[in-house]
């Protein structure tokens, strides 16, 4: 049976104590699953992503984190901090936040380094990701000179490089070319399937069936409303619409314009 | 130049200016003499050469200083014109101005070489001044020249490695590099600003209302700042950062390295033992 990562209990945040942001949501993460996370914007998908990595403790429930409570005491354990940070890695919505770093080298080898790696092997680790990634020709680059593709896909090889088992990834295609997302997508996959955990908040429906065996929807009210496979929650139109999570596309029908609700296929007819 | 252009001017010439120096990296990727040097040693060379312009009393020994600069500019592909206009601008230029009035007999009495009058006010340049003046605008056009190849011969980050070599304190350091990677964005986001703005406002603004505009965009970029940092601290936290940064060596010295640093090391004696002792 697979081990359980991540417990969360009644879990709530608040940002000032004064805006709530998460409300009761429980939530179980098993070893090597994927997890899609999705919902309207401000519904609290960001937040617990960063709550599943311990930037932020809950102020109501509790959150563990193999088999450990994650709260404010934990900085106090510092074996237990770096153990964490080895095996959780959160890949941000926003690369420019993620790359802080002069170039990309430097950004890649920053977390091997910080997890006081040897400097071998953290040019080991930056070998093996850029090899996979196709980065070499960007490694001596400012992040501030990639586009925004080339950033988020540095801001992954950052994560990547710690070889964390737990992938946490903010809107990981948000504003991306479709090539890029393929690729994205096509990394996601191939480290699932060597054993790395994926949680993903989403906006993007169409990549759900790739990397998630079960979506957790996120309401108005900051908690989870549904859980469920994703054939199941993608074929449910109503509830889609109702959440705000379908596009909307007006179509020209013969001679006349009309709006109406609109889902891409996720199956494609070849 | 009406004085709406004003604004618009110093905004771009400054964005201008930043993204050029992002480009002068293309420099410190050429395969030139000082490109392929050690940092640390290339750094200490040049500490020398700035320690031996700074103790020299003598314009002959700051001018060989200063050829030996331009050579290794040369040596390393630097466009001749790109320097130079990057090293008698601004600081010497500016020194030009702090200098002058030392030359006049009025602030240096001496031996005159040159008077003239004006409204009817005496005015004597002493060969004393003019000297002092001289080597002071010498001191400082070397001084700057030799930083600037140093900059622009070693890509940024080693240049911030080296600091640490150097015992500068690591917070330092981390904050310096984090400014660099940040301006740049910030940059983008001014660009971004003022084109939305004039996209709304039209391209001419009242000098009253640029202000205004500017004044918001200084508030706005303040707040985005804040914002970042508690972001990108989060960043940091998230990869294991813990209050000591762990950077990567890989610096590799070759024999070249250490005769370059000899070389300046022994400029700087010959040029101790020229003020001091010769006479």
């Amino acid at each position: 049976m697979a081990n359980i990562l991540f417990e969360l209990k009644q879990a709530g945040y608040s940002y000032f104590g004064r805006f709530p942001a998460l409300c009761s949501v429980d939530l179980t993460i098993m070893q090597g699953a994927k997890t899609a996370v999705i919902g309207a914007n401000g519904t609290g998908k960001s937040t617990l992503l960063s709550m599943l990595d311990a930037l932020i403790f809950p102020d109501q429930g509790s959150v563990k984190a193999f088999g450990m409570p994650l709260d404010d005491k934990m900085q106090e354990n510092s074996d237990f901090t770096m153990a964490f940070r080895r095996r959780v890695g959160l890949v941000f919505q926003n690369p420019d936040i993620q790359l802080f770093c002069p170039t990309v080298r430097d950004d890649i080898m920053f977390g091997p380094l910080q997890l006081r790696m040897r400097d071998s092997e953290a040019a080991k680790r930056l070998d093996k990701v850029v090899t996979e990634l196709k980065l070499a020709s960007l490694l001596d680059r400012s992040p501030c000179q990639l586009s925004i593709g080339e950033k988020k896909k540095v801001a992954i090889a950052s994560v990547l490089a710690i070889q964390p088992e737990v992938l946490l990834l903010d809107e990981p295609t948000a504003g991306l070319d479709p090539q890029t997302t393929r690729d994205i997508i096509d990394i996601l996959v191939s480290e699932n399937l060597s054993g790395t955990t994926l949680v993903t908040a989403t906006h993007d429906l169409h990549i759900i069936e790739e990397i998630a065996d079960t979506v957790h929807v996120f309401g108005p009210e900051r908690n989870i409303i549904r859980s469920a496979p994703p054939e199941e929650v993608l074929s449910d139109r109503t509830f889609l619409q109702a959440h705000n999570l379908v596009h909307i596309h007006r179509h020209r029908h013969k001679d006349a314009g009309v709006s109406h609700a609109h889902q891409h296929d996720v199956k494609h007819h070849h | 130049m009406k004085r709406s252009c004003f604004i618009e001017k110093s905004l771009m010439g400054t964005v201008a200016f930043l993204r050029e120096s992002v480009f002068a990296d293309d420099y410190a990727a050429k395969k030139g003499f000082l490109q392929a040097r050690d940092p640390r040693f290339k750094t200490a060379a040049v500490f020398f050469l700035v320690l031996s312009v700074l103790f020299s009393r003598d314009i002959p020994a700051i001018a060989v200083i200063y050829l030996i600069t331009l050579l290794s500019a040369g040596c390393s592909f630097i466009n001749p014109v790109f320097f130079l206009s990057r090293t008698w601008f601004f600081i010497p230029f500016f020194t030009l101005f702090i200098a002058a009035p030392s030359v006049f007999s009025v602030f240096t009495p001496g031996e005159p070489l040159a008077s003239f009058r004006i409204g009817g006010f005496l005015l004597q340049i002493t060969r004393q001044g003019a000297a002092g003046a001289l080597i002071f605008f010498s001191r400082v056009l070397v001084s700057v020249s030799l930083c600037v190849l140093l900059s622009l011969t070693t890509k940024h980050f080693a240049l911030l490695k080296v600091l640490r070599v150097f015992r500068v304190p690591q917070i330092f350091v981390m904050t310096l590099g984090m400014c660099y990677r940040y301006i740049f964005l910030f940059i983008g986001i001014i660009q971004d600003t003022y084109t939305a703005m004039k996209s709304r406002c039209g391209y001419a603004v009242s000098p009253v209302k640029g202000q205004r505009i500017v004044a918001w965009n200084i508030a706005t970029l303040w707040q985005r700042s804040y914002q970042m940092q508690s972001r990108v601290y989060d960043a940091m936290l998230s990869r294991g950062y813990t209050g000591e940064t762990y950077l990567y060596g890989g610096f590799r010295a070759g024999v070249r390295d250490v005769f370059m640093l000899a070389a300046a090391a022994v400029i700087f004696f010959f040029v101790l033992w020229q003020t001091y002792c010769s006479s």
